[in-house]
C-alpha cells in the first residue's frame, strides 16, 4: 500500500533560529500525482521542499520523518537527486554557455554516456519547442525560453519526480499557458509533480491535490475542486466603496432575518480589534488591514439546506467590501439597489478561499 | 528499480568539465593575459631593473625573478578564482543551486572548485615558463615539472579561498584578503629576493605563509638544486590543502544547505 506514496512526510519541523518555518507539517503525495504546496511568501512552502531534496535539513525530531522513494533525504540525498528534477525558483542557467551546453553539463551530472545525452537534449529541445534555439546565447533568450529551458534541464534524467518552486513567477499570461501545457503533457508521462505557487489559477490548473499553508503549518489539504466547493461561499459581491455597501446593508440584514438568522451582530463597522500588523514597514504593499474580526456570519438556523444556501458573510478590507453568498439570488438583488456604484459579482474561486484561509493582511515575512 | 548515482570522480570531474567549458567560452580574454604578464614582466625586468641587479642567488635576477613568478600567477589566479568566482557563483549566479539539485553533494562541488583552481594554476604557471623557454631565461630541462607545483599551489590558495569566502558576506571584504594578506606574501615570500636575507625576526613568519614553500620546491627545480627539507615544503602544501579544504567545505555546507 504504501508502495504507491513517492514522498511521506510525517510530522516535519523546521526552525531558523527561534522562528520555526515548517512546524509539524505532514503529507503523502501519490504516485504520478500532481501536489501543490500553496501558500504566501514566508508560509514555508519552498522550505518544505528544500527538506525533500535536500537543500534543507530538518530538525532533529523524534517522530518527524521524509521518506522519498523510501529514501531518507538526511541519509540518501544523493539518491533522491539522482530520481528527481528540480526547476528553481530562479533562473540559474549558466550565461556563459549557450543552450545545448547548458543541458550537456548537467547530462553529465548525471553520468550519461555521449549518445544518450545527444538523444535526449534532442528530444527536449523538441519537447520544449526550442529547437531552433539550440545555439542561442541564453541572454538572447526571452523570460518564457530560459523557463523552458530551465524545465527541459530538470529533464534530462528522466526523473520520476519533478519538483518545481513557483514555476511561472513573473511570467507574463502567455507564457503561462504555455509552460502550464508543458507541465500537463508531463503529467501524462507518468511523472509525480510536487510544485510550489502563490498562484491560485496555477494551483487548479495543475494540482490534482494541495495543501494550503501558512506560518509553517497546513491549514487545508485536499482536491482544489472540492475545497472550493466544501470551503468557500460560491459567489461575490465586490463593492468598492463602504458608500455603496451602506445602501445594502439593510437589504442584507433584512434577507437574513428572513430566514431566521440573528441579526444582532450584524455589521459592526469600523471595529478594528485586530490591526493589521507592521504598517508602513512595507510601504504601500502593507494597504490591507487586517479586518478579519470583522466578517461576520449571518446565520439562517432553519433547515439546514436552505441555511447553507443563505448564509451571508461579509468582509471589510480598508474600503472594499465583499459580501459572500451561496445564494446566487441574494446578490443580484443587492446589486439592483447599487444603482450607479461601481460593484463586482463574480463566483469565488481559489484565491478568496486562499485569502479565507490565510487571511489578506500581510504578515511579516511577506 | 536500480538507482545508482553516478561515481564520486564522475560527478567531481563533470563540475571540473562544467568549469572548463565556461572558461573557454572567453578563450581570447581567458587565455592571452596568462602569456602578456610574464612579457610585461621580462621587459621590464630585463631591459630596467635587471641592469642594476645583475644576480641574487647564485643566478641572474631575472632567472630568480622568473622562478618565483611562475607560482604566484598560479597563486594570484586560484585565488581569485575561490574568493569572487565562488562568491559569484555561490551568491549572484545561483549556479551551486543548479549544480546541488543534480546528484552532487557540497563536498563533490567543492573538491573540484579545488581541483580546478589547481588546473587553473597549471595553465598560468605553464604560460609563464613557456615564456621563459622562449626568451631563454630557463632551461628546457627538469624545470618542465614547475608547472605541477603550479597545479599544487593552485589547489593550495584554491582551498585558502575557499575558507576565506565561507566567512565573506560581502563582496567587497574580498579586498582584505589581497591587499592585507596576499599582496604583503607576496614580498616576504621568497619572490623577489630569497627569505635568508629577512631580518631574524621576520624570518619565523616566512616560513609559516603558504607562498615560501610553494617558491622554494619550484626554485629548486629552476636551479636544479635539491635539498632534503624540500620534502617539508611538499608536505606543508598537501597538508594545508587538506586542511583549509576541509573546513571550507563544512563551513560553506552549513551556508549552502539551510
Amino acid at each position: 500500500m504504501s508502495d504507491t506514496r513517492v514522498i511521506a512526510v510525517k510530522n516535519v519541523r523546521k526552525s531558523y533560529g527561534g522562528f520555526l518555518a515548517v512546524n509539524g507539517l505532514s503529507f503523502d503525495v501519490d504516485k504520478t500525482e500532481c501536489f501543490g504546496l500553496l501558500g504566501p511568501n514566508g508560509a514555508g512552502k519552498t522550505t518544505m521542499m528544500k527538506m525533500i531534496y535536500g537543500m534543507a535539513i530538518r530538525d532533529p525530531h523524534s517522530d518527524g520523518s521524509i521518506s522519498v522513494f523510501g529514501y531518507d533525504p538526511l541519509y540518501d540525498e544523493l539518491k533522491i537527486k539522482n530520481l528527481c528534477g528540480v526547476v528553481p525558483q530562479e533562473d540559474n542557467l549558466d550565461i556563459e554557455l549557450n543552450v545545448v551546453e547548458n543541458l550537456d553539463v548537467f547530462c553529465r551530472f548525471y553520468g550519461m554516456s555521449k549518445s544518450a545525452t545527444r538523444d535526449r537534449i534532442d528530444y527536449l529541445l523538441d519537447l520544449m519547442e526550442l529547437t531552433d534555439k539550440r545555439d542561442s546565447k541564453i541572454k538572447a533568450l526571452s523570460g518564457g525560453m530560459k523557463r523552458r529551458l530551465i524545465i527541459a534541464r530538470a529533464l534530462v534524467n528522466q526523473p520520476k519526480l519533478l519538483i518545481l518552486d513557483e514555476p511561472t513567477t513573473g511570467l507574463d499570461p502567455q507564457v503561462r499557458h504555455v509552460i502550464w501545457n508543458k507541465l500537463r503533457a508531463m503529467k501524462k508521462l507518468d511523472m509525480t509533480i510536487l510544485l510550489t505557487t502563490h498562484y491560485m489559477e496555477e494551483a487548479f490548473q495543475l494540482c490534482d491535490r494541495l495543501i494550503i499553508m501558512d506560518g509553517g503549518k497546513k491549514m487545508m489539504e485536499g482536491n482544489p475542486q472540492r475545497l472550493l466547493k466544501d470551503n468557500m461561499e460560491h459567489y461575490v459581491l465586490e463593492l468598492k466603496s463602504a458608500g455603496s455597501f451602506g445602501k445594502v446593508e439593510g437589504f442584507l440584514k433584512e434577507t437574513a432575518a428572513n430566514i431566521g438568522s440573528t441579526t444582532e451582530a450584524a455589521t459592526k463597522e469600523g471595529v478594528t480589534d485586530k490591526a493589521g500588523n507592521d504598517e508602513g514597514a512595507f510601504g504601500e504593499a502593507v494597504n490591507a488591514e487586517t479586518e478579519t474580526d470583522e466578517t461576520e456570519t449571518i446565520e439562517a438556523e432553519t433547515d439546514e439546506a436552505a441555511s447553507k444556501k443563505a448564509v451571508i458573510r461579509v468582509e471589510h478590507m480598508e474600503e472594499i467590501v465583499y459580501v459572500y453568498s451561496n445564494d446566487p439570488e441574494v446578490l443580484q438583488k443587492a446589486v439592483c439597489l447599487l444603482k450607479g456604484e461601481d460593484y463586482y459579482l463574480r463566483q469565488s474561486n481559489l484565491e478568496d478561499l486562499f485569502l479565507k484561509t490565510t487571511g489578506r493582511a500581510l504578515a511579516n515575512a511577506q | 528499480m536500480p538507482n545508482n548515482p553516478p561515481s564520486f570522480l564522475t560527478r567531481v570531474f563533470a563540475i571540473w568539465h562544467r568549469h572548463v567549458r565556461v572558461y573557454n567560452k572567453f578563450l581570447l580574454s581567458n587565455g592571452l593575459p596568462p602569456f602578456l604578464e610574464p612579457l610585461i614582466f621580462l621587459a621590464g625586468i630585463g631591459l630596467g631593473l635587471g641592469r642594476y641587479i645583475p644576480s641574487m642567488g647564485g643566478v641572474s635576477y631575472v632567472r630568480f625573478l622568473a622562478s618565483g613568478l611562475i607560482i604566484t600567477a598560479a597563486m594570484w589566479t586560484a585565488s581569485f578564482e575561490c574568493t569572487f568566482g565562488t562568491f559569484i557563483r555561490m551568491e549572484f549566479g545561483k549556479v551551486y543551486d543548479g549544480m546541488l539539485a543534480a546528484p552532487i553533494s557540497v563536498r563533490d562541488m567543492l573538491i573540484s572548485e579545488i581541483l580546478w583552481a589547481g588546473t587553473k594554476g597549471l595553465f598560468f604557471s605553464s604560460a609563464v615558463l613557456f615564456i621563459m623557454f622562449v626568451f631563454r631565461v630557463l632551461p628546457v630541462s627538469i624545470t618542465v615539472l614547475v608547472p605541477f607545483v603550479g597545479f599544487l599551489t593552485g589547489m593550495m590558495f584554491g582551498a585558502i579561498s575557499l575558507f576565506v569566502t565561507s566567512f565573506v558576506r560581502n563582496i567587497q571584504y574580498f579586498n582584505f584578503f589581497f591587499t592585507g594578506f596576499l599582496t604583503p606574501m607576496f614580498f616576504f615570500s621568497g619572490v623577489l629576493f630569497p627569505v635568508e636575507n629577512l631580518p631574524k625576526a621576520v624570518r619565523p613568519i616566512a616560513e609559516i605563509v603558504p607562498l615560501t614553500h610553494s617558491v622554494r620546491l619550484s626554485r629548486a627545480l629552476c636551479n636544479g638544486v635539491f635539498t632534503p627539507d624540500l620534502v617539508i615544503d611538499l608536505l606543508y602544501i598537501v597538508a594545508a590543502t587538506f586542511v583549509f579544504g576541509y573546513f571550507a567545505i563544512k563551513r560553506l555546507r552549513r551556508r549552502l544547505i539551510d
